[in-house]
């Protein structure tokens, strides 16, 4: 019972939690995602950890989000074309944590994370929408017929597997052959009625994506907004295992919900996705 | 109190704005310089088919050979991949010259089309280049 009561108290302040989650969450990404550069930039990493233990009474500067913010830069700036999404979300929140550390007014950055989250899902929509790959249902049932998405169900349904598996293989041959004889293969539907199911998924993608958006406009703290949130990102990492950019959605819930349980219920996502993520699953 | 308010307004929606600058400058290189929605910040994700199933076709050359030859290679056809514009499929076509000592290249860049109305998987062509030594 008084674990219950700590662990009730640990959450009543959810800024604090929240940022602790979100450093935790850019230091493990940093780390990953260092790869050649690993030489330099883990010292830079470990110095400003460093800096910022040392610091803890004083907390004169924000050096653990500058150390932080400088790393994802260079990503920014070495490979703009390469880094994904949720890494420019990333700079954005921990901009947004650098500028809290001045104003110090949680209905700033509590403005500052419902905007960036409203405009990623917004900006999803606009994208989903003006693509004709997308509503068509073209784009799913390519990614789905490959096994590319809802990897768990291949377990229940192992022949759907086999079958996306001989889809793979018969793409595979026919990128072996000249392009410009313009030859074609038939595709063979992992699961019956894929085809009308990919168009329902899609409209239904967007539909999700903009209730969501339009709920955090409209009433950023309500129940039923977290509740599509969480629905939100748990049916993207059962579609694809999306760890990184679920993760900073999670943290985004957590900066913006009230209620115990939804702040428990993103903690636990969030805790899903980074153990995902040290284990080199998923995509981050 | 002017001045608080303009200070208010730039640290709630600063930062949002700057976001959307990274997404304006996206949306320009997707339909100036066939960017993939995939990349540049525009969260284009699953909106269309991964650049990674793009094909590049090199007659009488494999590609996955050419890529390991070097960093530069594999950086400069990776841009081919993600952005299949004239000025990329250009560069690659020069570098593949020069690495390979040939007197001429013909690079194209295939991309994959599936319908589901027809049940079938095929490619179209996104970019192509012919290019001789004697034209560098």
């Amino acid at each position: 019972m008084s674990i219950l009561i700590h662990i009730k108290n640990s959450l009543k302040d959810p800024i604090k939690i929240a940022q602790f989650l979100l450093a935790l969450f850019a230091v493990i990404y940093l780390v990953l995602l260092a790869d050649d550069f690993f030489v330099f930039k883990i010292p830079i990493l470990v110095g400003g950890l460093v800096f910022w233990i040392i610091d803890y009474k004083k907390r004169a500067f924000p050096v653990l989000w500058l150390t932080i913010l400088v790393l994802l830069i260079i990503d920014v700036i070495g490979s703009y074309f390469w880094v994904a999404n949720h890494h420019f979300l990333l700079c954005f929140m921990v901009l947004s944590m650098i500028t809290f550390f001045y104003h110090k007014r949680s209905s700033i950055l509590f403005v500052n994370i419902q905007t960036l989250v409203v405009i990623v899902l917004l900006l999803s929509v606009f994208q989903k929408l003006f693509s004709s790959q997308f509503i068509s249902g073209n784009f799913y049932y390519h990614d789905i017929n490959q096994g590319a998405m809802f990897r768990p169900l291949f377990y229940l349904f192992p022949d759907s597997l086999e079958i996306a598996n001989q889809n793979v293989d018969n793409i595979k041959k026919l990128k072996e052959s000249d392009p410009n004889l313009e030859h074609s293969i038939a595709v063979i539907d992992i699961v019956p009625n894929l085809r009308i199911m990919t168009v329902i998924y899609a409209w239904l993608t967007i539909l999700v994506e903009a209730i969501v958006a339009l709920f955090l406009i409209w009433k950023p703290r309500s129940t039923w907004t977290h509740l599509f949130l969480i629905i939100m990102i748990c049916g993207i990492l059962f579609t694809k295992l999306e760890t990184g950019f679920m993760s900073l959605l999670a943290i985004c819930g957590l900066f913006l919900c009230t209620s115990l349980k939804q702040k428990l219920i993103y903690i636990a996502i969030l805790m899903v996705c980074i153990l995902i993520i040290m284990a080199k699953m998923g995509y981050h | 109190m002017r001045s608080n308010t303009k200070k208010e307004l730039l640290l709630k929606y600063g930062i949002p704005c700057l976001s959307v600058v990274v997404v304006a400058v996206q949306l320009f290189f997707v339909s100036e310089r066939q960017l993939s929605k995939w990349k540049g910040g525009g969260y284009g994700m699953y909106s269309e088919i991964h650049y990674y199933y793009n094909q590049i076709y090199i007659p009488d050359l494999s590609v996955d050979s050419l890529v390991k030859t070097s960093l530069e290679m594999k950086e400069t056809l990776g841009y081919l991949m993600v952005m299949p514009n004239d000025k990329n499929i250009e560069n690659a076509a020069k570098l593949i010259l020069e690495t390979t000592q040939r007197d001429s290249v013909f690079v194209q860049l295939w991309k994959p089309v599936v319908s589901l109305k027809n049940k079938t998987f095929t490619r179209a062509l996104v970019n192509e280049i012919y290019l001789k030594k004697s034209d560098l």
